[in-house]
């Protein structure tokens, strides 16, 4: 506490320390000026009124968030990916924040007052709200399920942890660095105040906190995680498009020493990325931890069977990278600035889990800055993959295929496959084409030989008779022939 | 262990948190020297570990607990950048370097001069030259070694991993300087109350606002 007034004493004017209402005690920024007396009967006032002005506002608005929702079916998960949704996610917002005020306080109607409880029960709970408040609701019955196993330590806890949610309450217009620091130093004081008054051992306080971050984080998720006061969003979309630009990043480039080919190991990294992206389904900072050291002993797992020995850093911060890249997560940004905003910091600080999410953010880093020099590429040959000029992959194509599922293997073999048979074809098809050529020509030349031939001799038939008259005139000596012998009667 | 974080604790029964990075180039051996530390293994073709770049231990050092967190980094001159986000909050730094390898020792005094004007003299630091098995082929001077590390505040410690030689020793040694570290930051910022700002990671603290709205939550309800 010492430290506390210390602190405070730098930045507050002795005026604004006095209660607001005059009443001569000290006020607290925390009660909004008042003193502990005044602002429990302003706030008393304020609740009871808000309640009424809550209720009609949600009627009123019920309407326009239903066509909200029906308009954008994903409601929250798709937000990161276009900003054409903005609009919506704004009134989305708004009734959401209606809804969940009277949340707040039909959960604190468990303890007392059941009139709160008697409006949820007759709000009509809209669709978007009612996933999220069933399990806020699951969440609060679990905490207190689990308070009651510590008795007056754990009544007090909820207590504790009640007023801290009350003052969040009237803290969400601060900025989201201001209501990080509220949520740690609640985390800090109610670890100490576990260990110092409660005597509680160290195991156990840190299996309590474990369910308070769980418990006051499912409540603050809405409000929290990427507020637009931020430029989460933006960052969001940023680190997305650049992942998109890096497509053309092969594992040999990062030199991630997984080998794909193996089976069991390319089963690993897809269920590295599963992890990976799964992340951003959760809404407990410690969940999203989990999934981000579920992803890293699937990759120590895939480098561990691909190299035959315990991954060192060396080999498991390229494999993050390229995981991420080969992932693309959503919401990357937001998800990181959220966990580091909200975890409770012992864990994040020398814990397993605090390890691989340093690492994680290393990745992004690293993507982020990511130039010609780190993938051991020349600039020219850089700027023409970012461009999408030329691809590594069609220079390379025999070890272009690891990333691709079985399938899409088989379907480029079979790509290739019909490459070669069409070359084949058309191969066959000019040799066909010769042939015929050839035979055409062939024809083409006996005829013009033969005609060659016929005009060089050609046929030359001399009239018959001409030739039988020359025999006879050739006969010109046939009277000086003597006479041919006559039959001669010799009388004997 | 909630809020034990960098500054250990006072109180008895509680133990030290330690955080320490190792940092140094590529091969000279920074996996090694952890596993034959936490595993006591050595090149073993029958590791179980899955892995060794984040390991913990466990010591009782004089009665006091100490629970080390040991964080690898990655070596690659192409990582060098991310240093910082790997280093920040840690209450040691192992710089290792290969004796026979005269760049990594240069590496190792890139990264002193980079921890120094980052984290200051709160960072115990630690220079060791491994490989010391294979002194034949030496490449760095002992002389010249020592004397760098104690122009900057650091201890030096000659180890093989293949020997299993200084590698306790350099690990205790740490250790008993933590607690010291630690024990003189208790008293400085008074008992009981442990700084808030460096339990926590990653968050960028801007002390211009009252800090007493979780605490007056606090009061109220116990009040």
């Amino acid at each position: 506490m010492s430290l506390k007034s210390e602190r405070r004493g730098i930045h507050v004017d002795q005026s604004e320390l006095l209660c607001k209402k005059g009443c001569g005690y000290y006020g607290n920024p925390a009660w909004q000026g008042f003193c502990s007396k005044c602002w429990r009967e302003e706030y008393h006032k304020a609740r009871q009124k808000q309640i009424q002005e809550d209720w009609e506002l949600a009627e009123r608005l019920q309407r326009e968030e239903e066509e909200a929702f029906a308009s954008s079916q994903s409601g929250p998960g798709t937000q990161s990916l276009t900003f054409s949704k903005f609009e919506e996610k704004k009134t989305n917002e708004k009734t959401r924040k209606v809804t969940t005020v009277k949340k707040f306080f039909s959960a604190s109607s468990r303890v007392g007052s059941k009139k709160a409880e008697i409006q949820e029960a007759k709000a009509p709970s809209p669709s978007i709200n009612r996933q999220a408040s069933i399990e806020t609701d699951r969440v609060s019955k679990e905490f207190i399920e689990f308070l009651k196993t510590f008795h007056k330590t754990g009544q007090e806890i909820y207590k504790q942890t009640k007023m801290f949610l009350e003052t969040m309450h009237y803290k969400r217009d601060l900025s989201i660095e201001e209501q990080s620091e509220c949520t740690q130093d609640f985390y800090q004081n109610v670890a100490e105040r576990m260990q110092t008054r409660g005597k509680v051992p160290s195991e156990r306080v840190e299996k309590i906190m474990d369910q308070i971050e769980k418990y006051i984080m499912t409540r603050l998720y809405k409000y929290v995680f990427c507020p637009e006061t931020t430029d989460d969003e933006k960052k969001d979309l940023a680190i997305q498009k650049r992942i998109r630009a890096l497509h053309w990043v092969t594992p040999q480039m990062l030199c991630v020493p997984v080998n794909e080919e193996i089976s069991e190991v390319s089963d690993m990294v897809v269920k590295a990325i599963t992890d990976i992206i799964e992340m951003d389904s959760k809404r407990v900072p410690r969940d999203k931890l989990a999934c981000i050291t579920k992803c890293s002993k699937h990759i120590f797992n895939a480098i561990k069977i691909t190299k035959n020995e315990p991954a060192s850093a060396d080999d498991f911060l390229p494999t993050l990278i390229y995981i991420v890249l080969k992932g693309n997560p959503p919401r990357l940004q937001s998800n990181i600035q959220y966990i580091t905003r909200f975890c409770n910091p012992s864990r994040l600080m020398a814990g397993e889990d605090g390890y691989y999410f340093t690492n994680l953010c290393c990745a992004v880093a690293f993507i982020e800055k990511l130039d010609a020099q780190s993938l051991n590429l020349s600039q020219e040959d850089f700027d023409r993959y970012m461009s999408g000029q030329t691809s590594p992959r069609k220079q390379e194509s025999e070890n272009w295929s690891p990333d691709a599922c079985l399938g899409v293997k088989q379907m480029y073999k079979n790509l290739d496959l019909l490459s070669q048979l069409n070359e084949r074809q058309e191969r066959i098809m000019s040799e066909a084409k010769k042939l015929e050529k050839d035979l055409i020509e062939w024809t083409d030349g006996i005829a013009k030989e033969v005609q060659d031939i016929v005009e060089k001799y050609p046929l030359e038939i001399k009239p018959p008779n001409q030739s039988l008259a020359a025999i006879d005139s050739e006969n010109v000596e046939n009277d000086k022939l003597p006479p041919p012998l006559q039959p001669q009667v010799y009388a004997g | 262990m909630a809020a034990a974080g960098s500054s250990g604790g006072a109180a008895a029964g509680r133990a030290y948190s330690f955080k320490v990075v190792l940092l140094g180039e590529g091969c000279v051996g920074k996996t090694s020297l952890v596993l034959r530390y936490c595993e006591n293994k050595f090149n073993d073709k029958h590791i179980t570990t899955l892995q060794a770049s984040f390991l913990t231990k466990k010591l009782n050092i004089g009665g006091k607990r100490v629970n080390l967190a040991i964080w690898d980094t990655a070596g690659q001159e192409r990582f060098h950048a991310l240093g910082p986000i790997y280093y920040r909050d840690s209450n040691g730094a192992i710089l290792v370097y290969d004796i026979t390898d005269e760049d990594s020792f240069q590496k190792v005094k890139n990264w002193v001069k980079e921890l120094r004007k980052m984290l200051g003299n709160e960072i115990c630091l630690c220079i060791v030259g491994n490989k010391i098995d294979l002194e034949k082929e030496r490449h760095v001077s002992i002389q010249e070694a020592e004397s760098y590390a104690e122009s900057v505040g650091a201890k030096h410690y000659h180890t093989s991993a293949k020997q299993n030689k200084g590698i306790e020793e350099l690990f205790l040694d740490l250790c008993k300087r933590m607690i010291e570290t630690a024990q003189v930051d208790e008293r400085a910022k008074g008992n009981g109350s442990s700084q808030p700002g460096s339990a926590r990671r990653g968050v960028q603290i801007i002390d211009d606002e009252p800090q007493a709205q979780s605490g007056g939550g606090g009061c109220c309800s116990s009040g």
